[in-house]
C-alpha cells in the first residue's frame, strides 16, 4: 500500500485541489475518462459538505489492493456537525434538500463501496472504494 | 457485457455511415440505439465516452481541441447520470408505493365491511365507489338486539390516504360504543368527542345516523353537518329534503346534536348520500340538486339496489367516467306490509 | 383552478379578499397567507368570499382552522359577501353556528 496523500478542506479552492490530487492518482491507477470523471464527482460532493458544514476536515487517497483488484480508496473525514439521520440523507430524493450530506446517494452510486459513519456533534467519516475495472 | 460490446459496434456503424451520408435511416438506427441504452439503463457519460471511442477509431487525425472537448461534455454528463440513475430508483419506488396503497385499500375493504341486512318491509339498496384507491366515505349497517337496524353514512374531508386512516378510526369507535347507547344522537355525541382528541385542527367528519324502528315503521336520526338526505312521499310522488341540523364532527368538543324521527309510510323512501352525488360536474356545470332527484324518480319503481345501480351509471357517464369525490348513495325503501 | 388572495391591514384590521377557487389545490395557499393573520392579537380578520364561486370541504377546513387560531389569539373573524353555493355549505354543516357571517348577501349566481 502506498502512503496515504490528503488535502484539507478549507476553502472552495481546496475541493480543486483534492480532485485535482485525486483525478491525477487515479489516472496513475489506470482509471479510463469516465471513471476519472466519477472519481473527482465524488471528491467534488465529499469536499463540498467539509467545506460547507465542517470547520475542520480533509480528503485523503490511498491506492488499494485487494485480491488482485487494484482501486482508489477515497476517504473524508470532518469534525463537523455529524448528520442525524443517516437513512433519511442516503434516501433517493433528498438530493433536492441542498443540505449537508444531499450528494451522497448520488457519491454511493458513482462509486463500488461505500460506508459512512456520523456522530452527532463529533463530526463524520466517509470511506468510498473505486475498483478498477 | 456482450450486448455492451455489440453497442459499441453497432453505434461506430451507424456514426460512420452517417458522417458519410447523412442520411435519415441512420438517424432512425439513432433513435433505436438510444431507446436500448434507456432501458439499459446506460448513464449519460457512458455514451458520450462510447461516442469518443468511435471517433477515436474512425478518425484517429482527430484534433486535440475536438477531443478535449468532448471530454470537457462527458465531465458536464456526470451529474446528468446520477440524477438519471435516482430517477430510475425513485420510479421503482412508486411502483412499489403503488402496490402498497393498493394492499391498503384491500385492507380498508375488509376493515369497513358491512353486510346489508335483509330484513321485510325495508328494501335497501346502497353503491359506494371511491374517486381514488382508498375511499374517504363510509356507510355500515347495524342489526340491534330489539330488531332496529342502524345505518350511518359518513363522509371525511379530503380524500385518499389520510381520509381513509381517519375512517378506520370511526369503524373502530363505532364498534366500541355499547349497544344501548345507540341512538342517533348520542353516538354523534360520542364520535365527535373522539374525532375531536383525534384529528388535527381543519380536519372533520360529516356524518349521518339513521335508526330504523321495524315495529313503529319509525326513523329516528340526527345529523354532524352531512349533505342532506331526501324523504320520497309516495302519495304525493314528491322528494324533500331532510333538515337536521348538527355541527360536523371534531370541531367542537360541547357539540350536541338533535334527533328526529318520523314514520315511513308504504312506497316512502329516505335518500342519503355524499357530496360526491350532488357535487357531479356535467362538463363546467355543477348539476342542480333537482337533476339528481329527477334521476332517481326515474327509476323509484324498481328495487332499491337496482335504483341506486343505475343512478350511479347515469352519473358515471355524464362525468365520462372520472369521480372528482368520493360516491356514496343509499336508497331505503318502505314495502306495503305483509309484502 | 385559481385562487387569487388579495390582504390590505391596518389599523387592527386584515381584510381578505379572495377570487376563484377554494378546493384542495388552492386551499394550502389560503391557508398560508389566512392563518398568520389569526395569529396576531386582538386583530379583527375579514374575509370577502364574493369571487369565490366554488368552495370544497377542504376551503371549510381551513376556515374551521382559522377559527380556533383567533380564538386562542383573543382576535375576530367574519366572513362576508358569500355565494349561496358556498353558504350553503357553512350551513349544512353547521359551522354557520360558530363562523361570524355577513349574513346581507348579495345574492349572487349558482
Amino acid at each position: 500500500m502506498e502512503p496515504q496523500s490528503c488535502v484539507k478542506i478549507k476553502q472552495e479552492w481546496d475541493i480543486v485541489k483534492a480532485r485535482q490530487l485525486g483525478r491525477d492518482i487515479a489516472r496513475e491507477v489506470g482509471f479510463g475518462t469516465v471513471d476519472q470523471a466519477r472519481i473527482a464527482t465524488t471528491i467534488s460532493e465529499l469536499a463540498r459538505n467539509i467545506y460547507l458544514y465542517a470547520e475542520d476536515g480533509e480528503i485523503c487517497f490511498e491506492v488499494s489492493e485487494e485480491s488482485g483488484h487494484k482501486g482508489i480508496l477515497i476517504s473524508s473525514v470532518d469534525t463537523g456537525p455529524g448528520i442525524e439521520n443517516l437513512s433519511q440523507v442516503m434516501e433517493d430524493g433528498y438530493s433536492t434538500s441542498g443540505g449537508l450530506g444531499a450528494g451522497l446517494p448520488g457519491v454511493k452510486r458513482l462509486v463500488d463501496k461505500f460506508d459512512i459513519e456520523s456522530e452527532t456533534g463529533k463530526g463524520t467519516q466517509i470511506q468510498a472504494v473505486k475498483w478498477l475495472r | 457485457m456482450e450486448t455492451l460490446k455489440s453497442d459499441i459496434s453497432n453505434y461506430r456503424n451507424l456514426l460512420k455511415h452517417y458522417i458519410e451520408v447523412r442520411d435519415e435511416q441512420s438517424l432512425y438506427g439513432a433513435e433505436q440505439i438510444s431507446k436500448m441504452f434507456i432501458k439499459n439503463n446506460v448513464p449519460p457519460e457512458e455514451i458520450i465516452n462510447l461516442h469518443i471511442q468511435a471517433l477515436e477509431e474512425l478518425h484517429p487525425d482527430m484534433p486535440d481541441y475536438f477531443r478535449h472537448s468532448m471530454n470537457f461534455l462527458l465531465e458536464i454528463m456526470i451529474s446528468y447520470g446520477i440524477a438519471h440513475q435516482e430517477h430510475h430508483s425513485l420510479r421503482e419506488e412508486q411502483s412499489e408505493l403503488k402496490s402498497e396503497i393498493a394492499m391498503a385499500a384491500g385492507m380498508q375493504e375488509t376493515l369497513l365491511a358491512t353486510t346489508k341486512p335483509e330484513i321485510d318491509c325495508l328494501d335497501i339498496g346502497v353503491v359506494s365507489v371511491s374517486a381514488n384507491q382508498m375511499s374517504g366515505d363510509y356507510y355500515h349497517f347495524l342489526k340491534g338486539r330489539d330488531d332496529s337496524i342502524g345505518i350511518a353514512i359518513a363522509d371525511v374531508i379530503g380524500k385518499g390516504i389520510p381520509a381513509a386512516l381517519c375512517m378506520s378510526m370511526i369503524k373502530y369507535s363505532m364498534d366500541s360504543f355499547p349497544e344501548a347507547t345507540m341512538n342517533p344522537k348520542t353516538i354523534l355525541k360520542n364520535l365527535n368527542r373522539v374525532v375531536e382528541r383525534n384529528v388535527d385542527a381543519g380536519m372533520f367528519i360529516t356524518m349521518f345516523y339513521a335508526q330504523y324502528i321495524p315495529s313503529e315503521s319509525k326513523i329516528r336520526y340526527a345529523s354532524a353537518g352531512h349533505e342532506p338526505g331526501f324523504y320520497y312521499n309516495a302519495q304525493t310522488q314528491k322528494f324533500e329534503e331532510i333538515k337536521a341540523k348538527g355541527l360536523v364532527l371534531g370541531v367542537s368538543p360541547e357539540a350536541d346534536y338533535r334527533q328526529y324521527e318520523r314514520v315511513i309510510h308504504s312506497g316512502d323512501m329516505v335518500v342519503l348520500l355524499t357530496d360526491g352525488v350532488t357535487e357531479c360536474k356535467q362538463g363546467d356545470r355543477f348539476i342542480e340538486i333537482e337533476e339528481v332527484l329527477d334521476v332517481l324518480n326515474q327509476y323509484s319503481d324498481l328495487p332499491a339496489q337496482e335504483m341506486v345501480d343505475k343512478a350511479y351509471k347515469h352519473f358515471e357517464r355524464m362525468q365520462n367516467f372520472q369521480f372528482r369525490d368520493d360516491f356514496t348513495l343509499m336508497v331505503l325503501k318502505k314495502e306495503a306490509d305483509g309484502q | 383552478m385559481n385562487l387569487n388572495i388579495d390582504v390590505t391591514e391596518g389599523n387592527g384590521k386584515s381584510a381578505m379578499k379572495l377570487a376563484g377557487e377554494i378546493d384542495a389545490y388552492t386551499a394550502p395557499q389560503l391557508k398560508e397567507k389566512l392563518l398568520p393573520l389569526t395569529k396576531i392579537e386582538n386583530n379583527q380578520v375579514e374575509v370577502d368570499l364574493e369571487g369565490v364561486h366554488y368552495m370544497d370541504s377542504t376551503g371549510l377546513g381551513v376556515f374551521i382552522s382559522a377559527l380556533k387560531s383567533v380564538n386562542e389569539s383573543d382576535s375576530k373573524m367574519r366572513l362576508i359577501n358569500l355565494q349561496n353555493r358556498v353558504l350553503r355549505l357553512f350551513q349544512i354543516t353547521g359551522l354557520d353556528e360558530i363562523i361570524t357571517l355577513d349574513t346581507a348577501i348579495r345574492g349572487g349566481n349558482d
